[in-house]
């Protein structure tokens, strides 16, 4: 019995399946899909799911330019910081100076950070292989269009929180040293002479002395300011001059 | 120097005659006064009266005689019977402004050149107020220069030159040209121009008269034959190689090589030169100096120049070249030449009478190694004190003379040279210091101090408010060019002190 309905069932299907003409009398039962879906609303593929975003909000999160280039196909359309046939090109260069507006972030704010990158490998570029001067293709950029805040965050106050830090444990451990010879707490080493002075010489050879090798670099210096003065005055060794002579 | 009094070697053109004839018979028959009978003129010398006379011998015979007398006159001492002699040595533009202001003030003048026709490898710049100071007509300037580019190591250019006036230029001059006009001009003064190579000098005592051994080209054959002068001072220009300065043992100087290759290029590329010279700046054009491209009448001249990497100079000119490659294609050299450039003045610029001018002292300035107008300005200077100490050619003048002149030229130029060494010093230091060069040049008061300074040879003072901002405005390129140097940048640092040429590069 079971069987039978079975293949009933099985008969019913397959004759589903028959095109009409060769049914007689025979329900037409059709499979069908059944999903709730509304008229206006498509389903968002896989790709589309899940946490993506679109727009401008995934602005930047793609990935490096060649990888980009080489996924979607296009093939020497983004041309950065390259030397051809002796002239810099570069696809941010245009008019012989950054355009700033490809420099641009998600907020539409331009990006120093990357103006001065950009200016910091041409320059690299051009020393290591220097093109000849072109009078069609002038370099018109001038690094102080870069802003002066700009400037400062990038490179000053890294340098100024490494010094600033030096500044503090040498202050402490100096303090501290101070105070366990003399028993002066911060406050009085402050108010004496010496902790002033002390306190002076510490900041000011922390802010020039930053290298060893800075020590040599103003011997150095010391020495080219006075070394053309000497040669200039080798004539008049064990010599007085006449003007001199004369106003004795 | 030490001759003995002995056995005075002297041979000449003057006969044995005048010898007999017991008549004072200096060397130059020029300018002799004929003494009375047989009296002998006499000088005091250490206060014994010593009796003068020249033994002269004609031919190369050699000669010694049982009395020879000293000749020597004390400074200040009036010369009896004759003017002051003094030796040029070399005919370059100090030697013959030298040689023109002591003809014009009386002293008798010997101006000894090897090289009439001589082309000297030479940017050929001079300045303005030269041609007003030394009355220099304007046919020898072949162009007037009045525009300037400076190009960085990253190819920025800019335009130096905005602020000059229409009555403003840079002369561009032939050497062998402008030479030639400034010895005619002090051979038609008086000066005797001798065509001849010097080979050295005695001097006869302390305070005795110099004997100048010279190679004489007058017969115009190459070899030349040996001839001698006897002259009381001698003015050493014979350039940057002196022989004089080695005979006075004045020192030795650092040196700069400049190299430069003389190309014609086609009639639309020199349209572009037409008034503009080129100064490319950048360590692979030269790690201490400037590559030029500077117009001549018919080519340019490419060149570079370096001091402490001589050996590397071709490979600097070269780069020079690939610089300009573009604006000069289609050249072809005609020319190449070298030269040594002096840096700093010799240790000693004077010795007893004999003094030192132009390359030979080593008056050239630095961060523009411009030497030609010092060096005409030297001659001058150093002749003007000779013919002052000598009271027109009237006494014997000496080292105080010179000395004069040497302390006039200190306190005149001095500040001009120092702040081109200061120039060269902060701007010639790395890639960067040139870029920061290159960016300040663009401002206005810049180019105008500059130009004030070089055209007329005065350090100007300007607006103190104008050089605050200039300073401030110095500091912050430094430092911005200094930023944006790369981390593993291969670009090399130069120094310009006391240590040898070897150790004052360091790469970054």
């Amino acid at each position: 019995m079971q069987s039978a309905l079975l293949n009933r069932t099985r008969g019913a299907a397959f004759k589903a399946t028959r095109p009409n003409a060769c049914s007689r009398s025979v329900v037409v039962v059709r499979a069908t899909a059944e999903t709730v879906v509304e008229k206006k609303e498509r389903r968002l593929s896989p790709l589309e799911r899940g946490g993506t975003l679109s727009g401008d909000q995934a602005a930047g999160k793609d990935a490096g330019e060649k990888a980009r280039a080489m996924a979607t196909g296009s093939t020497g359309a983004a041309t950065f910081l390259q030397i051809v046939d002796g002239r810099f090109v570069d696809d941010r260069w245009i008019g012989g100076r950054w355009d700033l507006n490809q420099f641009k972030d998600s907020k539409g704010e331009v990006d120093w950070d990357k103006v001065i990158d950009a200016e910091v490998a041409r320059r690299k570029l051009l020393e290591e292989s220097p093109i000849p001067s072109i009078n069609e293709d002038p370099v018109n950029f001038d690094t102080s269009e870069i802003p002066w805040w700009a400037w400062v965050r990038r490179f000053h106050l890294p340098e100024a929180e490494k010094l600033n830090g030096r500044a503090a444990m040498m202050g402490y451990v100096l303090a501290l040293f101070v105070d366990s010879l003399t028993g002066a707490g911060l406050l009085e080493q402050q108010e004496s002479f010496l902790g002033k002075l002390a306190l002076h010489i510490c900041v000011f050879a922390i802010l020039l002395v930053r290298t060893s090798s800075d020590l040599d670099k103003y011997k150095g210096l010391i020495d080219e300011a006075t070394f053309y003065d000497k040669q200039w005055n080798a004539t008049w060794d064990g010599v007085k001059r006449p003007s001199e002579a004369e106003s004795q | 120097m030490a001759a003995s009094f002995a056995n005075t070697q002297v041979s000449g053109k003057v006969a044995n005659r005048q010898v007999a004839q017991g008549r004072v018979a200096p060397f130059r028959a020029t300018g002799v006064r004929k003494t009375a009978g047989t009296q002998i003129p006499s000088f005091y010398f250490a206060g014994v009266s010593v009796h003068q006379r020249v033994i002269a011998v004609s031919g190369a015979r050699s000669v010694s005689r049982a009395v020879q007398t000293v000749f020597a006159v004390k400074d200040g001492a009036v010369l009896e019977g004759r003017k002051l002699r003094v030796a040029v040595i070399g005919g370059g533009p100090s030697g013959a402004c030298a040689a023109e202001t002591l003809a014009k003030g009386g002293v008798e003048t010997f101006l000894i050149e090897r090289k009439l026709d001589n082309c000297k490898p030479c940017g050929g710049a001079i300045p303005l107020c030269m041609v007003e100071e030394f009355d220099l007509p304007l046919e020898i300037i072949d162009r007037k220069v009045t525009k300037m580019k400076m190009i960085s190591p990253s190819n920025r250019e800019v335009d130096v030159g905005k602020t000059l006036s229409e009555t403003e230029w840079i002369g561009m001059c032939r050497r062998e040209v402008f030479d030639d006009y400034l010895r005619k001009r002090a051979e038609k003064l008086g000066a005797s121009v001798l065509n001849g190579l010097f080979m050295r000098s005695e001097q006869q005592g302390t305070d005795g008269p110099f004997t100048i051994h010279y190679t004489s080209f007058a017969d115009g054959s190459k070899m030349g034959t040996p001839a001698t002068l006897e002259v009381d001072m001698i003015i050493g220009a014979d350039g940057a190689n002196s022989r004089i300065a080695k005979e006075i043992d004045a020192g030795e100087y650092d040196y700069a090589i400049a190299f430069q290759e003389r190309i014609r290029i086609p009639e639309d590329k020199m349209k572009y030169y037409e008034n503009l010279a080129e100064m490319y700046v950048g360590d692979d054009v030269s790690p201490d100096f400037y590559g030029w491209v500077f117009p001549k009448y018919d080519h340019v001249a490419v060149g570079t120049g370096t001091v402490v990497n001589k050996t590397a100079i071709k490979q600097y000119q070269q780069a020079t070249r690939d610089r300009s490659k573009v604006k000069t294609e289609g050249g072809k050299i005609i020319r190449v030449e070298a030269h040594p450039i002096p840096e700093h003045p010799r240790p000693r610029r004077c010795k007893g009478r004999v003094a030192l001018v132009g390359d030979a002292a080593g008056y050239v300035t630095k961060c523009s190694g411009e030497g030609i107008y010092f060096a005409a300005k030297s001659g001058r200077m150093c002749a003007e004190a000779i013919v002052e100490g000598s009271a027109n050619g009237t006494k014997m003048a000496g080292e105080d003379a010179i000395r004069v002149y040497l302390d006039k030229w200190d306190r005149k130029y001095w500040a001009t040279y120092k702040v081109l060494d200061i120039l060269q010093k902060v701007f010639y230091r790395s890639n960067p210091a040139r870029e920061a060069f290159v960016e300040l040049c663009e401002d206005s008061y810049v180019q105008k101090m500059t130009f004030d300074s070089y055209l007329y040879k005065t350090v100007v003072p300007g607006n103190p408010l104008d050089d605050v901002k200039l300073l401030v405005r110095t500091v912050s390129s430094l430092i911005r060019s200094n930023a944006l140097r790369s981390a593993n940048s291969k670009s090399v640092n130069v120094s310009f002190g006391s240590k040898a040429n070897e150790e004052r590069v360091a790469t970054a």
